[in-house]
């Protein structure tokens, strides 16, 4: 109990994590924040050089009743260059603690995750598909993947606000509506990531925010 | 199902994420002095006349900063940056260049896709450190031009 509550708090504290952008520069850190219709969760990654970073992240299944705190490492197995654009592949895991709370209370175990990303974006389009598997033992054993795509009404320049409209769909298999989808607003001004939208197949919401340091 | 992104993983690790050492040489302008070796027993006439265009058509963003700094006597470069396309990648080439003890004064031009360094007085950078640094910062130079002729104006 006192463990869940300490997880819970250290949650909290982060305002909670975890995916897009998950390498910056060498030395540089990041804090993401993530909540969709099934988890929030929080991220903080340090990246020794521009090829991979090492954080901590907490996740918080609302729907599973699972706790996740670990280290996650990432991997940017490969970046494309172009003129007008920029194309990246991931691939992370992480490991660590999974608790269960509430209906699961009192069952904690060694858990894992791992994922892969890829993204293209110009200054005006964007496509992303993240996958990832978690292993939690008793606690839950699932994948789930997540499709995006997005478009700018126009190019911000340095330090301007850039503005998004984006159209997320995520399919979790052991949902009871497996197929989610998600418009939303990504804000993007200077280092600070912000975006929000409303699941209208779960009447849940979206809100997300990073911030490279 | 771990075993499945397991192995794409390890396949992916084995390909260099940046393959950087193949820039092209040809885009850089060095000057009067640069001879690039590749282009040795080539006829590159038409390509080179092209490339030279480009390369004159960089400027230096016009920044207070920018500014200040060619007024105290540095030497201004521009490289044209291959990937920048928001912010964040903005954040990375300030932060890299900005604590370099031969920079002056910094900036990246979103809508010019470019790089703007001005050194401080007296200092150097090789266009190989230039690069090296664009790398650590996550991106890739396409070309690089320098001197007084960027100046618009």
């Amino acid at each position: 109990m006192l463990r869940t509550g300490l997880i819970t708090a250290i949650l909290m504290a982060m305002s909670t994590a975890a995916s897009a952008r998950p390498v910056s520069y060498a030395g540089g850190w990041t804090l993401i924040e993530e909540t969709d219709r099934q988890s929030t969760s929080a991220l903080v990654h340090y990246s020794p050089s521009a090829f991979y970073s090492l954080g901590l992240k907490t996740e918080w299944d609302r729907k599973s009743d699972i706790v996740f705190v670990g280290p996650q490492a990432t991997w940017l197995a490969k970046r494309w260059f172009g003129e007008d654009h920029q194309a990246n592949l991931y691939f992370w895991g992480a490991a660590g603690l999974a608790s269960g709370i509430e209906s699961n209370a009192g069952a904690d175990q060694f858990g894992a995750q791992a994922g892969i990303m890829a993204d293209w974006e110009t200054r005006q389009l964007f496509l992303s598909y993240r996958a990832s598997a978690r292993d939690f033992g008793k606690l839950d054993q699932s994948a789930m993947q997540v499709a995006r795509a997005g478009f700018a009404p126009y190019k911000g320049d340095t330090g301007e606000l850039h503005t998004w409209l984006m159209l997320e769909v995520d399919h979790r298999p052991e949902n009871d509506d497996p197929i989610g989808v998600t418009p939303l607003l990504r804000f993007f001004y200077g280092t600070a990531l912000f975006e929000a939208g409303w699941n209208v197949t779960s009447d849940a919401p979206l809100l997300n925010f990073q911030y490279r340091f | 199902m771990f075993r499945r992104l397991l192995i794409p993983a390890l396949m992916a690790f084995a390909t260099p994420a940046f393959a950087q050492d193949n820039i092209d040489h040809s885009k850089m302008d060095h000057g009067s002095a640069y001879k690039p070796d590749h282009h040795a027993g080539h006829d590159h006439e038409a390509e080179t006349h092209e490339e030279t265009e480009v390369i004159n058509s960089l400027t230096l963003a016009n920044q207070p900063n920018l500014a200040a700094a060619v007024a105290a006597g540095g030497e201004p470069i521009v490289a044209k940056v291959l990937g920048a396309v928001c912010d964040f990648c903005v954040k990375a080439m300030n932060k890299t260049f900005g604590k370099r003890d031969d920079v002056a004064a910094v900036y990246v031009d979103l809508d010019s896709k470019t790089l703007n360094l001005v050194l401080k007085p007296g200092a150097t950078m090789t266009d190989k450190e230039l690069i090296k640094a664009v790398k650590k910062s996550g991106y890739k130079v396409d070309s690089i031009a320098r001197g007084p002729n960027l100046i618009d104006g």
